[in-house]
């Protein structure tokens, strides 16, 4: 069956609480500003009242409090709003949740999932285009995931909510909700931590994550359609655990990359694809590596000054022409 | 209606309020011999607080602690051995060497974890509680800051947060008038941390925390109220600290009339005088003490000799479980 | 900048609102895009706030900053243009309507995030007191209690004792509660909100928001103390929402507000028309000059023409204003690098 990023993420959100006693949601604003993906939680609101927690602005009080139940057997999912907001819980993301099982030695864990609805959603301005997935993936102990469609929405949200058993960042994005894919009900995902082709290709490789999936694979129908150019897409599903092996086997076979990536350009996840491909696939690179990020600028608000910075599926097209030489 | 602790008993908690003195002791001496890796924070002079309120806690119950959580774990009931050997990085440490003296955690005698951020730990202790509150099996939790946890945010939150969920959560603010070197004076106009749980209507008490006996009753009545799932309660234990912040801190930010009046108000000195009154020989309250030293002699010379961890196995439990991409 | 003047005052209120309804009017045309906040309802606050302060004092505020920023003293027009992200903006359209900050007013930076400007107002206030001149304002909502850097914020000021005055408009107040009363919260256990700044040994106290002269009197005095070096402190703004608020975009039920509401007329939607009468600060304080007949009707009149015809340019700059070139999205990141 068909369903949009948003279903994903509501019917995820309802099967585990129907599932699993353990499960809480902290917080109820999962889809940011959009009535009706708004709309979607209605249900599970209405069915689940208790174990729905209605909550003041405290991110740091509230990530903390996951922290604690999870650690004592709960399986909370907490919103943290806005892709920025997550650095006011940054000091319990990064600093508790993240160190708790290796300080004790391997005696506690902690299930907990903060749900960011990340990344620029346009005329967000500074504070509300958080981009934080190469910052969390520098937190040794928290995964990072960044679902690009939504049956990965789907099944990875659900996964960290029912089998994880360590903390993870669902980075949601909402220019994504009304993407579409096809579901089987009950078939079993894609393993944690190993990327999706999303489309074969054996010209170039498109290294992608999130909302640069979407745009990757328009690029790469462009590329065809108009270049004969045939582009592979890969969609990192998760930056923790980042899955280096399908990267390297990409690039090995197509020889040419372009990492898309909506993190500023410097120490980001593109940063870290291409260290792995100049540490183990340098022989295979018919040409340099091209990141193309968002510059290292504060987004702006004038829509102009945006778009100037935004990695656009004709920017992806035009750096795969770039990388090969036309 | 106070209940009377027998005398047996109050010897029990005497006797463990001298081995934490003693352990500190240890911890002190070694770590000027450079056998303590980092700065470990002693609890010297405040071991009332710990042993008067971890004797109303079962096994079942939830601590947390702070930075200076030596005294915490020991009462809660961790194998003093384990204790070391964590704060000397050795292989049979709780942790097995990985957490050190800041992050201390039994999870089989309930001791979800010292902490090395101030306040870190405080909304940690909420979920904790919240949890024991959604499973309903009359478990609480308990949390130990300092003073100084009260200039965060996270503090307040947790307060609000704890009200608002009735939690069955136990604030145990060691209120010894220093936030690191700063006197509370300096950084806060609020002398009584109490006043902070007033506007959520969390009930409170303030008591002087190197009385055993007192803070035993206290913490008595306040458990029995939270585990009776009447919300949230704040024991406040006005006490000092005779050691520095940390080992190699001279504490040249207190006088030597504050130094010389804490020798008066020892706790451990308060109780033994108490007992001596109550007919216990001064024979006995000696062995206990000497007893103690020696227990704690004998488990210094184990944790100095205990191996160290294997640094082949530094990636162990960074997570849980095997990655299914490992597996692969 | 003293506004004492009733005639003054009411075009200061009316400024503002007939900004917020041209900022609706253009949001629905798309002619920006992105969420915005409006102050309609709350503007005699901003009014009688700011006419104590002087060249050298701070303001900070929140994303719902229109109000402050034009009590303050901000150029419609150029308000307007940033608000629809054009080059004739303060900030040349890169803050839009969330961040609008005027630097030669004393508003140096405004935060989007709740509670994100309380410990900015505090090293403001630590700046002035080391100056030896000004104080700093901030201007919150009532959730903004709900967050550790409130706390935080407030108990450094306290313990600094900076010349900061914190002012929390609670806009979800009752009516017959706005005087006097409770604070009855989902989020906030608190019986009165006052009880928690009190608690941080802040002084507090509350004030009724649609009663412009009450608030008045409450900021001079407040502005007074802070200024002569009593510390910091808080007071309570309780106002009654707007109820083209309580959607999730600003609405205008029953199109602009009309003059005539406050002289016996009503709006057709009902709850509308309730607002105006026990809540409306403007019209509340329409009604009380009238019949102390210190500004006659006509006058009214002409200063909302007036005011009108000063929007009507501003939202004629700014749609004509360029959107600034591309190039200029590198620019600002560093301060004194070259541009």
């Amino acid at each position: 069956m068909k369903i949009t990023f948003a279903q994903g993420v509501a019917m995820a959100l309802s099967e585990a609480l129907a599932s699993d006693p353990n499960v809480l949601m902290i917080g109820s604003g999962f889809m940011g500003l959009s009535p009706s993906a708004r709309d979607l939680l209605n249900p599970v609101l209405r069915d689940y009242p208790e174990r729905i927690f209605v909550t003041p602005i405290s991110e740091l009080g509230l990530a903390g409090a996951a922290i604690g139940a999870a650690a004592c057997g709960q399986r909370p999912v907490v919103d943290l709003g806005t892709g920025s907001f997550i650095l006011e819980a940054f000091a319990q993301v990064a600093n508790e949740a993240a160190n708790i099982h290796y300080m004790t030695g391997g005696q506690t864990s902690v299930p907990a999932t903060f749900y960011s609805l990340a990344g620029i959603r346009g005329a967000g301005a500074a504070q509300h285009s958080g981009r934080m997935q190469a910052m969390l993936g520098q937190v040794p102990g928290l995964q990072v995931l960044a679902p690009g469609a939504a049956d990965d929405a789907y099944g990875l949200l659900k996964w960290a909510l029912l089998e994880s058993q360590n903390p993870s960042v669902f980075l949601s994005h909402s220019l994504l909700f009304d993407e579409t894919s096809e579901i089987v009900a009950g078939a079993a995902m894609l393993p944690v931590g190993k990327a999706r082709i999303r489309r074969e290709g054996t010209d170039l490789s498109i290294i992608a994550s999130s909302i640069m999936v979407a745009r990757a694979l328009a690029a790469a129908d462009t590329l065809e359609r108009e270049h004969g150019v045939s582009a592979e897409v890969v969609d990192l599903r998760t930056i923790v655990p980042l899955d280096r092996e399908t990267i390297v086997k990409s690039v090995a076979k197509t020889g040419r990359v372009v990492i898309a990536d909506e993190c500023p350009l410097s120490f980001g996840v593109a940063a870290e694809v291409a260290a792995t491909l100049a540490e183990r696939a340098l022989s295979h690179l018919k040409a340099p590596v091209l990141r193309l990020a968002v510059p290292d600028v504060p987004i702006p608000y004038s829509p102009p000054l945006e778009a100037e910075l935004i990695v656009t599926a004709e920017k992806i097209a035009a750096g795969a022409l770039r990388v090969l030489g036309r | 209606m106070p209940q009377e602790l027998s005398l047996e008993e109050l010897c029990r908690l005497y006797e463990q309020m001298c081995l934490i003195r003693l352990f500190e002791g240890q911890v002190q001496r070694l770590a000027s011999t450079g056998e303590v890796p980092g700065f470990p924070h002693l609890s010297t002079g405040q071991e009332a607080v710990a042993v008067g309120v971890c004797a109303n806690l079962s096994d079942d119950d939830m601590i947390f602690s702070s930075h200076r959580a030596h005294g915490h774990v020991i009462a809660k009931g961790s194998d003093p051995y384990a204790v070391l050997a964590e704060i000397l990085g050795r292989q049979d440490g709780l942790c097995q060497g990985r957490g050190g003296s800041m992050h201390l955690v039994d999870a089989a005698k309930g001791v979800l974890g010292a902490t090395g951020v101030v306040a870190g730990n405080v909304s940690l202790a909420a979920g904790a509680a919240w949890a024991a509150q959604l499973r309903g099996e009359g478990r609480i939790a308990a949390v130990f800051s300092g003073d100084g946890a009260t200039g965060a945010g996270v503090f307040h939150e947790t307060l609000n947060l704890a009200s608002l969920w009735r939690l069955p959560l136990l604030l145990v603010c060691e209120n010894n008038g220093y936030a690191e070197f700063t006197s509370r004076e300096e950084h806060s106009n609020v002398a009584k941390v109490s006043t902070f749980a007033a506007p959520y209507a969390i009930p409170s008490r303030t008591v002087d925390g190197n009385d055993l006996l007192v803070v035993h009753e206290a913490a008595r009545e306040a458990i029995g109220r939270v585990r009776n799932q009447e919300g949230p309660w704040l024991l406040e234990c006005m006490t000092f600290r005779m050691a520095g912040h940390y080992v190699g801190d001279a504490q040249r930010y207190r006088s030597k009339e504050e130094m010389e009046a804490m020798k008066e108000k020892d706790p451990i000195v308060r109780l033994g005088r108490h007992l001596a009154g109550r007919g216990v020989p001064a024979q006995k309250l000696d062995g206990l003490m000497a007893g103690a030293k020696g227990r704690m002699e004998a488990i210094a010379e184990r944790a100095r000799k205990a191996a160290r961890p294997d640094p082949a196995t530094v990636l162990d439990y960074v997570y849980s479980a095997k990655l299914a991409a490992e597996e692969n | 900048m003293q506004r004492q003047d009733p005639a003054e005052r009411v075009a200061a209120m009316l400024r503002i609102r007939r900004f917020e309804e041209q900022c609706i009017r253009l949001a629905n045309e798309k002619r920006f895009p992105g969420h915005f906040h409006v102050y309609i309802g709350q503007e005699a606050t901003a009014v009688t706030a700011c006419e104590q302060l002087r060249a050298e004092d701070f303001i900070f505020s929140t994303w719902r900053n229109h109000g402050h920023l034009l009590a303050r003293g901000a150029a419609p027009d150029r308000m307007m243009a940033e608000i629809l992200g054009k080059s004739g903006g303060y900030a040349r359209g890169k803050s839009g309507t969330l961040h609008i900050a005027v630097k030669g007013l004393g508003v140096p930076a405004t935060s989007a995030l709740v509670g994100g400007a309380l410990p900015l107002a505090t090293g403001a206030g630590l700046a002035c007191k080391r100056r030896g001149a000004g104080i700093s304002v901030v201007f919150f909502g009532d959730a903004a209690l709900e967050e550790g850097a409130f706390y935080e914020a407030m108990i450094l000021a306290q313990v600094w004792q900076v010349p900061t005055l914190f002012i929390c408009e609670n806009n979800s107040i009752p009516p017959e509660q706005r005087k006097r009363g409770q604070f009855t919260s989902s989020t906030l256990p608190a019986a009165r909100l006052m009880d928690v700044p009190q608690s941080l040994q802040v002084k507090a106290e509350a004030v009724d928001g649609g009663d412009l002269e009450a608030l008045s009197e409450c900021f001079a005095r407040l502005v007074a103390e802070v200024r002569g070096g009593g510390g910091p402190r808080f007071v309570e703004v309780r106002c009654t929402r707007w109820t083209g608020s309580f959607p999730l975009w600003p609405e205008l039920p029953s199109g602009d507000w009309q003059l005539d509401w406050a002289f016996g007329g009503k709006p057709e939607r009902a709850d509308l028309a309730t607002w105006i009468e026990q809540s409306d600060p403007l019209a509340l304080y329409l009604k009380k000059i009238a019949a102390a007949k210190s500004l006659e009707r006509s006058k009214v009149t002409a200063i909302d023409q007036r005011v009108k015809a000063e929007i009507a340019q501003a939202v004629r700059f700014a749609l004509e204003s360029p959107y600034p070139a591309a190039r200029e999205a590198y620019e600002n990141v560093w301060a004194g690098a070259k541009q």
